[in-house]
């Protein structure tokens, strides 16, 4: 099966920093790839470089076939991208704003109108039509953002945190609008996200990316079946948490005993059965217990696995960041 | 071609949901008119003088005379009465008046007698223009005491200068007209086109932009021509509102009208595109702002609008040979005043055009299409 993007050794460099490291990633026509890491991983810059806005500092890429530096220009015909920022014009209405975009992608004058009424049907803009964008909410731009780059029906869609900010109603509208579209416009799309269960529920594979590195690569399944255990007992500590871990982690049953903010996380096979003896073991080690979880593994633990840190503590970082609204794009990029 | 009207359709569009600005760049020159035309306007009026006249003697008299003439004729004085010498100064130095009249008791007796008669005038020099007229007026009240109003025949054996007017008098408001229509352009040409692009870049939409086959020369052409076409509209609305209030015709012929807007155009492209070129990588409206105010006193000053660039020293000189306001403001009075033809002012169109030419290739060839 060809290649709808498929990177080498891509790299980014900003001053010190290296955004993307040597990143080499191969995806198919079809498929839903999801690109997942925590803020500043690395997501938008490599999406910036793979839609031929950014150059980068060493390596290349083929998206739909063509190279990134070389045939830019066919790139572009190629795809459509949601960027992080919504990005449709605020003093334009949603048409206008489709009809522009269409405009840009050259698309014929009937079949751009056609296509901008069915789209807008689709995602249910079309009372909205005619009004201003400025006078939508988060989830209504959103879905603009994302029917105005598909007028032109590309092949590939690149969507970075199209949902990030969102509410989970408006999230999961969003995700069935994504499938639906991928289904009917034989689309293969790119997906940004520090969702776990947006990968988890869209994506057919998923890269784990952190610090700019591909950590980990496959299907969500896949991903979940190389850690070891099936579930995850979490231990809520207060004091001798390392003491704690460090019997945990000596005895036959647990695969691996991780401490994680303040957590004791242990990944055994059988969580119902081992939470009562790791309780019991914790309290033996002098420490407190406060709660007690057990979880199925998910996309999240394979992070955590992987970096001993969680995409959520970074989601704090985010919320204050949104919290500084009016940062100026530039600097957020 | 198609994108290329899409970039100019997206820019207006989005300009015409913003009718204030509009406005405001329309309306702002035409106050700049009104007050550059009413507030250098030659002629000062009633500079308040405090007069101590001690002498009650003839020429004591005649003198109180002349400066009343000068009060009610030009009005250039409002005249205070005051006995006291030292409270006149006073008033001079506190503000009060811009200028004491003292004519001491022995006066009409030093005239009389014809020796060194004085009068003496404080004036308040630290604020130079009225105190040029000031004493101008006063010395003359003083120097004409002897005058008597015969007229005097002209004398047949002395060369006279006659003076010949080519065009009719253009008043000092009018004057101003083409520097007021230039200042329109160039507020247009900074609140469009690439003003538009910093806006885009500041808010993150750029690069959402630049991810579309747009081209660098759809992006650049696209947002000159609808700066152009914004900017034409209200530098005209301003030529117009201009004229009529400062009683230009303001058609005349349609050759003169139509040179008029050739002038308007050349100088809007060309400004729009320069502007392109010095700020088309700025990421902050903040950047725009500053140097919106620079660069209009750089131009404008200089470019022969209020003041003459002849009476510049050699180095502003040379810089005015280069400044596309200054060719435009010539042109613009030669047609406008002097009713001059096109091709009569040829080295102003020829200078506009080459100007546009540099800019706009430097401008698309030095423009980024990355973020
Ligand atoms: N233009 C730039 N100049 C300097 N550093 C940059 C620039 N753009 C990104 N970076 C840095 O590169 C790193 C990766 O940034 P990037 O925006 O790609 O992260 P991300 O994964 O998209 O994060 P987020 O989830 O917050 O969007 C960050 O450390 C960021 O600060
Ligand atoms: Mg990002």
């Amino acid at each position: 099966m060809p290649s709808a993007v498929e990177t080498f050794d891509i790299r980014k460099t900003f001053g010190e920093l290296t955004a993307v490291k040597d990143i080499s990633i191969q995806i198919n026509e079809g498929e839903f790839f999801g690109f997942l890491g925590p803020n500043g991983a690395g997501k938008s810059t490599l999406i910036r470089m793979l839609t031929t806005v950014l150059r980068p500092t060493s390596g290349t890429a083929r998206v739909g076939g063509y190279d990134i530096t070389k045939e830019p220009d066919e790139v572009r015909r190629s795809i459509g991208v949601v960027t992080q920022n919504m990005a449709s014009d605020l003093d334009l209405t949603a048409r206008e704003n489709m009809d522009i975009f269409g405009k840009f992608y050259e698309v014929p004058k009937k079949v751009r109108q056609e296509r901008v009424a069915e789209l807008l049907e689709r995602v249910g803009l079309s009372k909205k039509a005619d009004e201003l964008a400025a006078t939508f909410s988060g989830g209504m731009r959103r879905r603009l953002d994302i029917a105005r780059v598909l007028v032109h029906k590309p092949e590939i869609l690149f969507l970075d945190e199209p949902t990030s900010g969102l509410d989970p109603q408006s999230r999961r509208v969003v995700w069935d609008m994504l499938q639906s579209f991928m289904k009917d416009y034989n689309m293969t799309i790119f997906l940004t996200t520090h969702y776990m269960e947006e990968a988890e529920a869209l994506c057919t594979r998923v890269a784990i990316i952190d610090h700019g590195s591909v950590i980990a690569m496959g299907t969500p399944d896949e991903l979940k079946s190389g850690i070891p255990g099936n579930d995850i007992v979490i231990l809520t500590l207060s004091r001798e948490q390392e003491n704690a871990r460090n019997l945990a982690a000596a005895e036959g049953y647990v695969h691996k005993a991780q401490l994680e903010n303040g957590d004791l996380r242990c990944y055994v096979n059988n969580g119902s059965e081992d939470a009562p003896r790791l309780m019991k073991l914790a309290t033996d080690a002098g420490a407190e217990v406060r709660a007690v979880s057990i979880q199925k593994l998910s996309l999240e633990d394979v992070f955590i696995h992987y970096t001993g840190r969680s995409i959520r503590e970074e989601e704090t970082k985010r919320v204050s960041m949104f919290l500084g609204a009016g940062v100026p794009a530039k600097l957020g990029r | 071609m198609r994108r290329l009207y899409a970039v100019i359709e997206r820019d207006v569009r989005k300009f015409s949901r913003n009718p204030v600005i509009m406005v405001m760049a329309v309306v702002m020159p035409i106050v700049y008119l009104i007050i550059l035309g009413n507030s250098f306007q030659g002629k000062l009026k009633g500079l308040p003088v405090a007069v101590v006249n001690q002498d009650d003697g003839y020429w004591g008299r005649r003198l109180d005379e002349r400066l009343k003439a000068v009060a009610i004729g030009p009005k250039t004085v409002k005249l205070t009465y005051m006995s006291d010498q030292g409270k006149a100064v006073e008033g001079v130095r506190d503000g009060k008046f811009k200028g004491a009249v003292i004519i001491p008791p022995d006066f009409s007796r030093r005239m009389a007698l014809g020796i060194n008669p004085e009068v003496g005038i404080f004036v308040d020099n630290t604020d130079q223009i009225s105190e040029g007229a000031l004493t101008g007026a006063l010395t003359d009240a003083v120097n004409s005491i002897r005058e008597v109003s015969v007229p005097v025949r002209p004398d047949r054996t002395v060369a006279q200068a006659r003076r010949v007017e080519l065009y009719r008098t253009v008043d000092y408001d009018q004057a101003l007209v083409p520097g007021v229509v230039v200042m329109a352009i160039f507020i247009g040409t900074m609140i469009t086109g690439v003003f538009n692009l910093v806006m885009d870049r500041f808010l993150g939409v750029d690069e959402a932009i630049l991810m579309t086959p747009v081209t660098k020369m759809d992006i650049v052409g696209g947002l000159v021509v609808s700066g152009f076409i914004i900017t034409m509209l209200m530098a005209t609305i301003v030529y117009i509102v201009s004229a009529l209030i400062t009683g230009i015709a303001v058609f005349g012929s349609v050759s003169r009208f139509l040179g008029i807007l050739v002038v308007l155009a050349l100088t809007t492209m060309g400004l729009l595109s320069m502007i392109f070129l010095m700020l088309g990588r700025a990421n902050h409206p903040r950047i725009v702002g500053v140097f919106q105010g620079f660069m209009n006193v750089i131009f404008f000053f200089p470019s022969g609008a209020v003041y003459p660039v002849e009476g510049f020293p050699r180095w502003l000189r040379a810089f005015s040979k280069v400044n596309p306001e200054y060719y435009a403001v010539h042109a613009l009075k030669s047609i406008i005043f002097k009713g001059n033809p096109l091709w009569a002012i040829y080295g102003d169109i020829v200078f506009l055009v080459c100007f546009l030419a540099v800019m706009m290739t430097l401008a698309v060839v030095t423009f980024k299409r990355t973020l």
